[in-house]
């Protein structure tokens, strides 16, 4: 019990599972007896949420927001790695930078823009995620780059590798898992971002359109609902990609402290 | 004394100076590794650049292996004695760098694929594992190898790619005797896999650098007229030696002998008067 709030202890990994419940429990039963009722019950939230599934399509509206948000991903993904890579070349190296700076850019606004650019509701709710996602994604991808060292530069040459091969093997082989956990991390803008462009382009519904209903006619039980839907699938998201890391990169935790 | 020959040069400072802001680093260092051979013997050579830290040893390293280019001078490998580029010197650095996204077999098969085939580097790899004691761990990735076997492991990866001149910066430090004493081994076990294979070792280990090495190199500062020091470390004519010629060279048990141990307090000296 000590060992919980010592600072850097390991506490056992039935002892940390027990704490982790024990602290649920008691979120739970505050919840469920809270003088204050800020939120709706427990009860209320488990019906808003049933009616949402069967009259609502909350599953189906999930899974139009999932898919859009997967297809995003993965384009800003691809975008993100090539012009973060890029940066290699010092012709490239402004646009990674200006890519980066882009992330101050306010959705509304590019949502005009995009308006302009590409003709399907689909289409501009997918650009602006895209445009969104690539610029988070290059921030925190051309810091994993930038954390390269002199050693490690060295130590490829040294083996007659070139330049190329070098950076090949040292920046994109060795620092594949740190970009993973990049995408990981920069996934849950997407979530936050996907529930505003919905409400900005309603024509095919998802989640964020749900949500906004929710919010306008003040059913704070079916807001609370999503919420909880939106956490687990976070939550869910989180798993696949540490699972996706200790398979496709077993070293990658190796020396991490624990 | 080891009767013994010089043959070709195998790796040659000539007047290379280093300067970073203005800021004289290396001084017209000149100095030439050649070939040595003993009758009746198929060994390579050990030579040592000392200096102490800070003086600019490690990028004296940087240099000779040829991944920066000096400020002034040249340096030349290789029984050709072509101008150095990255690749053609092996440098096994100080904290022995290893891809950690491979396994140790991945490791050494990325060296070897340079200069062999696939089939042929898949034996030269087993080879060197098992020369080097590493085949039980050639499935580790290397944050799973013990600082000894990261040691082993970055030099046979060095060796797998290199054409037999091999740079350690700093091999020593850091180390317990009992390290110091595999490192040693280690070293002894690359001169005797080729006669062209030559170790330099680049330390401010005075004591177990002048015990393995028959040529030794002292970096340090020089004064001028008035006594005052000069910028930049450089080897002055004095202070390169020829332990071979002193008989000091290729002893078993060298740092046991009072005339070596005379010879160690010598350099101290000097090294403190160039403080």
């Amino acid at each position: 019990m000590k060992e919980l709030f010592s600072p850097n202890a390991q506490p056992r990994r039935r002892t940390f599972a027990l704490m982790a419940a024990g602290q649920a429990a008691l979120l739970l039963v505050l919840w469920l007896w809270m003088p204050l009722r800020m939120f709706p019950s427990l009860g209320e939230v488990l019906r808003a949420f049933v009616d949402m599934v069967t009259t609502q399509g909350l599953i189906q509206e999930l899974w139009v927001s999932m898919t859009t948000a997967l297809q995003a991903l993965a384009v800003a993904t691809v975008l993100a790695l090539l012009i973060s890579y890029l940066t290699a070349l010092p012709f490239f190296r402004p646009l990674a930078y200006a890519a980066s700076k882009m992330r101050y850019l306010t959705l509304t606004g590019l949502t005009f823009f995009m308006a302009l650019m590409v003709s399907s509701g689909h289409e501009v709710k997918l650009s602006v995620l895209i445009f969104a996602t690539t610029v988070y994604l290059v921030t925190g991808m051309t810091s994993v780059i930038l954390t390269t060292t002199q050693q490690e530069m060295d130590h490829a040459r040294t083996l007659g590798l070139g330049e190329w091969r070098s950076f090949w093997e040292v920046v994109v082989l060795g620092k594949l898992d740190d970009m993973l956990e990049v995408v990981r991390q920069n996934f849950a803008i997407i979530w936050t971002m996907i529930t505003l462009v919905e409400t900005l382009y309603q024509s095919e519904g998802g989640i964020g359109l749900l949500l906004y209903k929710q919010n306008r006619y003040l059913h704070l039980d079916g807001v609370m609902a999503i919420q909880l839907v939106i956490l687990a699938a976070g939550a869910a998201q989180d798993y696949l990609f540490s699972l996706l890391r200790r398979v496709f990169f077993p070293y990658s935790s190796l020396t991490t402290a624990r | 004394m080891t009767p013994y020959f010089y043959k070709a040069p195998v790796l040659t400072l000539d007047n290379v100076s280093m300067e970073y802001g203005g800021e004289t680093v290396l001084r017209d260092i000149s100095a030439q590794v050649l070939d040595v051979c003993r009758p009746n013997m198929n060994q390579g050579q050990v030579v040592g650049f000392y200096g102490r830290s800070g003086l600019g040893k490690s990028v004296l390293c940087r240099i000779m292996a040829g991944l920066i280019t000096p400020t002034s001078g040249t340096v030349k490998v290789g029984i050709e004695q072509e101008e150095v580029t990255p690749g053609a010197v092996g440098f096994v650095q100080q904290q022995y760098p290893l891809f950690n996204h491979r396994t140790l077999q991945d490791n050494l098969l990325v060296a070897a694929a340079r200069k062999y085939e696939p089939e042929e580097a898949k034996r030269q790899t087993d080879a060197y594992l098992d020369r080097f004691q590493l085949s039980q761990h050639r499935k580790k990735y290397p944050a799973h190898l013990s600082g000894g076997q990261r040691q082993r492991a970055a030099i046979a990866q060095q060796l797998l790619c290199s054409d037999h001149l091999i740079l350690l910066d700093e091999p020593f430090s850091g180390l317990d005797i009992a390290m110091i004493d595999e490192v040693k081994k280690i070293i002894l076990e690359v001169t005797t896999m080729d006669e062209l294979n030559t170790v330099v070792i680049v330390s401010h280990d005075i004591q177990t650098t002048t015990a393995l090495a028959d040529r030794l190199w002292l970096l340090g500062y020089e004064r001028d007229a008035t006594g005052q020091l000069l910028p930049g470390a450089t080897i002055s004519a004095a202070h390169q030696y020829n332990l071979a010629e002193m008989g000091l060279a290729w002893h078993e048990n060298v740092e046991a002998e009072p005339e070596f141990n005379r010879f160690v307090e010598h350099l101290k000296d000097e090294i403190r008067q160039s403080a």
